[in-house]
């Protein structure tokens, strides 16, 4: 098992708990879709939350907290909301097939992006990214967090491969370099926080061109 | 049931449920509303809600209580784990700071995308052996995994009402959960 290549504890247990940006969230949920293991660790996570429920001190609710709900349940008509289509993608994990995606815009050679329609968070959002074989995305560092899934193919660091399922978190100290070492393209659905910090001549090039 | 509605009538709140269900018994809804809506308001609190905007939480919670009675599955998940799911993914949809009415991804405790049957039929019996866990690990551990379900930034949170160094509570959270993990999972570590 690598640590690496998994969510961390903290991350996990922010998903379990409700409380991890909208956008990670969807780049964890896709990697919980894809990693049975950690989907069952997740679930295991709610009784532990549904037991520190049970034994919260409760609050005292307002007088005419109960009356309202009876009330409101009388009067409920459901839910009206219809979940929204199917995207256009179908080999996507299923956390994803409901969110409308952009179009594919050319980033660089062999590197195209759409976005995903996912909840944004300040300047975190969602984008799916796919990498021709053999192509490495220029040298770059981050201002904030960036998460990364493999949804096909596989790319590698300097130091590590990524396979399908396998989740990358890279913060600002990271500088970054991932080549596809698939012989398919290899596909990626991310989070990214903060502009992407190309690194030296040819980054600086490309910067003005690199609209992630 | 108790009258003070502790923590030993789970099978009481699931028979409630089943209720709600299957005659959409007012009495069992007014029931589980009169246990579960005052700690899910206390929840909202610890995490920094208003006092308002927490009864509104618990009001919402409890109206999808309601609306999914049917889906219900004792034999999936206990009454407290199914309600901290749906107060979970109303949760991480109220941290949706985009206008946009655009869906977060909800955890399924009973639908039929559940991947590991076995696993989860395991769980729906496994609250007495998660207290039995926690009741193992060091009080300072749990309390920083109870901090950690309850705060929104819980890192920083924490590490300011304990006072403690940030890096510190991130390893006790880390060495809290991996802990967990070995009392809960012991075999499954590998195949992670």
């Amino acid at each position: 098992m690598s640590a690496s290549r998994n969510p961390s504890e903290e991350r996990l247990l922010a998903y379990a708990a409700g409380t991890l940006s909208p956008p990670e969230a969807v780049v964890v949920a896709a990697h919980l879709a894809l990693r049975p293991a950690n989907d069952a660790w997740v679930r295991r996570l709610q009784v532990v939350g549904g037991d520190f429920l049970e034994e919260t001190t409760p609050s005292r609710m307002s007088s005419d907290a109960l009356a309202r709900a009876m009330a409101r349940i009388e009067t409920d008509a459901g839910e009206a909301k219809t979940p929204p289509p199917l995207n256009d993608m179908p080999e996507l994990p299923e956390p994803l097939r409901r969110y409308a995606l952009g179009p594919w815009r050319w980033i660089g050679p062999g590197i195209r992006a759409r976005d995903v329609h996912a909840p944004r968070d300040g300047d975190c959002r969602v984008i799916l990214l796919k990498i021709d074989p053999g192509r490495e995305t220029p040298r770059h560092t981050h201002c904030g967090v960036e998460l990364t899934c493999v949804l096909s193919g596989a790319y590698a660091t300097a130091v590590e491969r990524f396979d399908v399922g396998d989740l990358e978190e890279a913060d600002p100290d990271t500088l970054h370099q991932p080549r596809v070492v698939s012989e398919e393209p290899c596909l990626c659905v991310v989070a990214l926080d903060g502009e992407i910090q190309l690194d030296g001549w040819l980054g600086r090039l490309m910067q003005p061109f690199v609209r992630l | 049931m108790t009258a003070d509605g502790s923590s030993h009538d789970a099978f009481a709140h699931d028979r409630l449920i089943e209720a709600v269900a299957l005659r959409r018994d007012r009495e069992a809804f007014a029931e589980l509303f009169n246990h579960f809506a005052p700690r899910l308001k206390a929840w909202l609190i610890k995490s920094g809600a208003t006092p308002g905007a927490a009864e509104d939480f618990a009001q919402d919670a409890m109206l999808t209580v309601w609306r999914k009675a049917d889906l219900f599955d004792a034999s999936k998940a206990r009454a407290a784990t199914w309600i901290f799911t749906i107060a979970r993914n109303r949760r991480l949809d109220m941290l949706r700071r985009d206008a946009r009415p655009l869906p977060t991804p909800e955890i399924d405790l009973i639908g039929e995308d559940v991947r590991r049957p076995d696993d989860i039929l395991s769980m729906a019996q496994d609250a007495e052996r998660v207290r039995e866990a926690l009741s193992r690990l060091k009080p300072d551990q749990v309390e920083v995994l109870r901090l950690a379900f309850f705060f929104d930034s819980p890192h920083s949170e924490i590490a300011r009402r304990l006072d403690l160094p940030l890096g510190t509570v991130k390893s006790r959270i880390r060495n809290a959960m991996i802990k967990l993990r070995l009392l809960l999972e012991p075999s499954e570590e590998a195949s992670r």
